[in-house]
């Protein structure tokens, strides 16, 4: 580890204990004759690339696919962002997580239009790159999602130094867009989301 | 508490939308001053002008930005030519000029030959880069010509907002950095009369200049946005002789003075923000009897400099918005509003006179009161949404709404107007206003 990190000696979770519905399926596969010794390597949300092009679960399958999109699809799609320091990603440093998430249903009849809050939690106070990290887990979104949902990053009350700050510059679409033309920081967040797809 | 939602009486019924739209985002549309023509700013660092008479693109202007063009702003005024200045992400504004004489002959040739590029016809139908504005640290937001042309106005978010001065074609000079404002400047807007400007800021004020002696000055801030002010925008010059007020038969004595009073105090001010309000302000006019000073007891020495303004929000629009709203535009024909944003929205409002009791008898009664309450209390007028369309860009944000005049063959009377929005999914779409 290189000693100018925030936070050299995160606290990490393991992956069994991160939020899936997709741990069934896999100890099936176990049972299938799967050895089972790469499960903890190769990441369980392997999905990702278009995840809505297959329906959730057997049980939606009804053909009602406005609302198909819950909070454990969103998770799915942000836990497995690389953090910006760690070879570790967003969901096993627990910067991310399930009861950090909410999606909001349209505010009048006459919308379709969704908003999804994500929560982050910075592994230190005073994580420099917090707001980096938001950016990742917003564009991340902005670009799995359909456009009909609304993307609030935010820092988790009281879990920064700088929070407002912080989620003052998340929520300005102005910014993020001039952000993302900016070369530098395209490349850390492309590198962030490699391991997402 | 918002008044009882009434049944709008208007709706916004679509036309047309640009054809062919950008295939990302557009940012931001000014029709021209004169010419049925609409510019837009669009992040694939192109501006792309459309006929506003048959909805399709004529030029498309490229190779000048570096990043997405943010905003453009047509210089008033000018003769036998266009001059469009273009304010990008890269950090710098241009200046791009088109001859306009032989017209209509040159719009058709253009279209005919719009696929061919390598047509010799083309340069000189084109839109000339003439001149480049550097400057600025950072992404300029948002730029505006003055009405009488002499100054062009850039804001950035380096937090300055800097004034240009065109001495003569293609040489400008800077004549004010602005450095007043604590976060990225959203939006620069001039009076339509008087040299003032007014910017819009991330760090949720508004900010008003002036020149006094030969220096540009802050002369007013306000206050009262929770969030990052998005969009600032004067009302046209003389309204009160255009909009509702002009209408009906003869007014109470009450009504008179309100309107003598609007006179006084110039076109107001029209503001929207994150905080999913619109907001309308006024100037306290100088040397009116200005009651709320002279009960204060402060001599007015102590008070104010003598270049410094009062502004103070006449009004809060009824809330129709529940995300950002990024643009707000105040007809110049009409004096309704428009307004748009994240939520997808479009939202017309009316100023109308209130149902108070009055009419002549009640202010006779009580005159002592009735001036008491000159700036403040029992509003002589009220706005109300009188059109709201959802989903106008299907679910896409809209970055910019504005009134244009109707210029296509549809055009119902001389002074129609459409209004014309920009959104995220590159469209440009035109709407009227029907009852």
């Amino acid at each position: 580890m290189e000693p100018d990190k925030d936070n050299a000696n995160p606290t990490i979770l393991n992956p069994s204990d991160l939020p899936s519905r997709r741990r069934e399926s896999s100890v099936k596969k176990r049972e299938d004759g799967g050895t089972g010794l790469f499960d903890d390597l190769v990441s369980s949300y392997n999905y990702l690339g278009d995840p809505f092009e297959r329906p959730v679960s057997s049980s939606d399958s009804d053909d009602d696919s406005v609302e198909d999109i819950d909070e454990q699809e969103i998770y799915d799609l942000i836990s497995s962002i690389s953090d910006p320091e760690h070879p570790l990603s967003l969901g096993s440093l627990a910067v991310v997580n399930l009861p950090d998430i909410r999606i909001l249903p349209p505010t009048s009849p006459h919308s379709s239009i969704s908003t999804v809050v994500v929560e982050i939690t910075p592994t230190i106070t005073h994580c420099s790159l917090a707001t980096v990290i938001g950016l990742g887990v917003r564009v991340r979104l902005e670009q799995a999602l359909p456009p009909r949902f609304r993307v609030d990053v935010r820092i988790k009350k009281g879990t920064h130094s700088t929070d407002e700050a912080v989620n003052k510059q998340l929520g300005d679409k102005e910014r993020v867009a001039a952000a993302l033309e900016n070369g530098t920081l395209m490349g850390v967040l492309r590198k962030m989301l490699s391991t997402c797809e | 508490m918002p008044p009882p939602p009434e049944t709008p009486s208007h709706i916004i019924h679509p036309i047309s939308s640009l054809s062919p739209p950008s295939n990302s985002r557009t940012w931001q549309s000014a029709p021209h001053p004169t010419l049925p023509l609409i510019a837009t700013a669009c992040s694939d660092r192109t501006v792309r002008v459309y006929s506003l008479t048959s909805f399709t693109l004529l030029h498309s202007i490229t190779g000048g930005h570096k990043r997405s063009v943010r905003a453009v702003s047509w210089k008033p005024g000018v003769k036998g030519q266009s001059v469009l200045a273009t304010g990008s992400f890269d950090a710098s504004a241009g200046v791009w000029r088109r001859d306009e004489r032989g017209l209509e002959e040159g719009y058709s040739r253009r279209r005919e030959s719009q696929d061919d590029d390598d047509d010799e016809e083309d340069d000189e139908n084109d839109y000339q880069f003439s001149c480049i504005l550097d400057g600025h640290e950072s992404e300029i937001k948002s730029l505006s010509w003055s009405p009488s042309g002499q100054y062009l106005a850039t804001c950035s978010r380096d937090k300055s907002v800097w004034i240009w001065e065109e001495l003569e074609d293609d040489n400008f000079e800077t004549v004010a950095v602005l450095q007043e404002h604590e976060g990225d400047v959203k939006c620069v807007a001039w009076h339509p009369e008087d040299d003032l400007l007014a910017s819009a800021s991330y760090d949720d004020t508004v900010r008003l200049y002036r020149e006094d002696a030969d220096d540009w000055v802050q002369v007013a801030m306000l206050d009262g946005h929770k969030k990052t002010v998005w969009w600032v925008e004067f009302e046209g010059s003389g309204m009160t002789a255009k909009d509702f007020r002009s209408e009906g038969e003869s007014l109470s004595e009450e009504r008179t003075h309100h309107m003598e009073q609007m006179k006084r105090r110039g076109p107001r001010l029209a503001t929207s923000s994150d905080d999913c309000t619109v907001r309308i302000w006024h100037r306290i006019p100088k040397g009116a009897p200005a009651q709320a000073s002279s009960n204060t007891g402060i001599p007015s020495i102590i008070r104010s400099m003598a270049t410094d303004e009062e502004w103070v929000q006449e009004a809060s629009l009824p809330q129709r918005h529940d995300r950002a709203v990024y643009s707000v535009s105040w007809s110049r024909k009409t004096g309704m509003i428009v307004s748009a944003g994240s939520d997808g929205k479009i939202v017309v409002y009316k100023e109308r006179w209130t149902n108070q009791i009055t009419n002549g008898v009640k202010a006779d009664e009580t005159t002592g009161l009735e001036s008491a309450n000159d700036e403040e209390d029992a509003p002589m007028t009220e706005w109300v949404v009188i059109a709201e369309l959802f989903s106008a860009h299907d679910v896409f944000e809209i970055n910019h709404v504005c009134w244009a005049r109707r210029c296509d063959k549809g055009r119902r009377s001389e002074d129609e107007e459409v209004i014309i929005s920009t959104g995220d999914d590159g469209e440009i779409r035109v709407w009227t206003l029907d009852e």
